[in-house]
């Protein structure tokens, strides 16, 4: 991991446009899986994803290659996110929260291939609940389940995404567990 | 102190929910015995780390995608804004390679000045003091000129007239 951070930071110090390319590609389904869970909207969350890219040709050489490229990438979108909402209206992630009022959702929870119809439909209804009840969580919430359950990424590392300490990570994550709790059960949609 | 029973209840939820479905695993369980004897006790820890395992499980089979489209848009931009950075570096350089000659000539031809002067101080028997104080006021003249000419230039602007009258 160290030797592939490495090689990173010595491309981004370039600018390598091969190599952005290149990463453009594999971090593409993860980044914008992370800002559309963190902004709860598809179309801003696109525009967040273009922008990132571009801070990160623009600000390459500041990553630094004793943490994960994965972490550097995330913390840089969130901040973009932080600051798009800003724009909108004077808060920090809050301005993220409470934004199920929108019509469009932005969680489509497609049929996975490779299982029966029962299966299929109790997975469906399933991530359908989730995907309410994840449009009903506070933004940090959101974020830290994404970061540790989607993204696989250890309680330290979310913390330096979300710059909060270690104690804080590990709240948001049991508490949005629990917040999500009420949708399994069935909470209405 | 011994830990009341919401403590228990809390630090087992605690456990459940950082390490995921994983923690409810029968490897993870054996390795925390404590975590395995709570949730063989209590049906509502139990229930919880039911419904935790559901919740990421779920949450994991939510497939959000990055469309074709949206990729090669952000690449062509990404190599758009590589180039303009590229041209603006090369443009910066220039500049800075200006800037160095501008300063190198403006030393070379100051020296080449002093020593004309003191070269025609010597051929018309002119005191040092004379010639030096020449120099400087020669050197002194553009920056002079040219504050002068501004001034000039500032004086016959029409007076000042509030949009009011």
């Amino acid at each position: 991991m160290a030797q592939e951070s490495t090689e990173i930071a010595r491309g981004l110090r370039r600018r390598d446009p091969d190599l952005l390319d290149r990463l453009i590609e594999q971090y593409q389904h993860r980044l914008l899986r992370y800002l559309v869970y963190l902004t709860g909207r598809r179309e801003l969350a696109e525009d967040l994803f273009q922008e990132t890219w571009i801070r990160v040709l623009e600000r390459g050489h500041q990553f630094n290659d004793k943490y994960a490229f994965s972490t550097w990438l995330f913390a840089v979108a969130r901040n973009l996110a932080i600051d798009a909402m800003r724009r909108k209206q004077p808060s920090s992630l809050d301005g993220l929260m409470n934004n199920h009022d929108d019509d469009d959702a932005p969680f489509d929870v497609p049929a996975t291939a490779h299982a029966s119809a029962f299966d299929l439909t109790l997975q469906r209804e399933q991530g359908e609940h989730i995907a309410a009840g994840m449009q009903h969580l506070p933004a940090e919430y959101r974020e830290a389940l994404v970061l540790r359950f989607q993204e696989g990424m250890s309680l330290e590392e979310i913390a330096t995404v979300a710059r909060v300490p270690l104690g804080t990570v590990k709240s948001r994550i049991y508490r949005g567990l629990s917040a999500l709790e009420p949708w399994l059960r069935g909470a209405p949609l | 102190m011994k830990p009341t029973n919401n403590d228990a209840h809390e630090r087992a939820r605690q456990l459940i929910a950082l390490a995921g479905p994983e923690a409810v695993s029968a490897d993870q369980l054996s390795s925390n015995a404590w975590l395995a004897a709570h949730l063989q006790g209590c049906a509502s820890c139990r229930a919880f780390a039911a419904n935790s395992v559901d919740a990421i499980h779920a949450l994991r089979a939510i497939p959000i995608a990055a469309g074709r489209a949206l990729v090669s848009t952000t690449q062509l931009r990404v190599r758009h804004r590589a180039l303009e950075l590229q041209r603006q570096r090369e443009r910066l350089w220039l500049v800075a390679v200006c800037c160095v000659a501008v300063a190198l000539s403006a030393l070379v031809s100051t020296f080449v000045l002093w020593r004309g002067f003191a070269w025609i101080a010597a051929r018309t028997h002119l005191a040092s003091s004379v010639w030096q104080v020449a120099f400087l006021v020669f050197c002194v003249m553009p920056t002079l000129i040219t504050a002068m000419l501004l001034l000039a230039k500032d004086n016959q602007l029409p007076p000042y007239t509030d949009y009011r009258g």
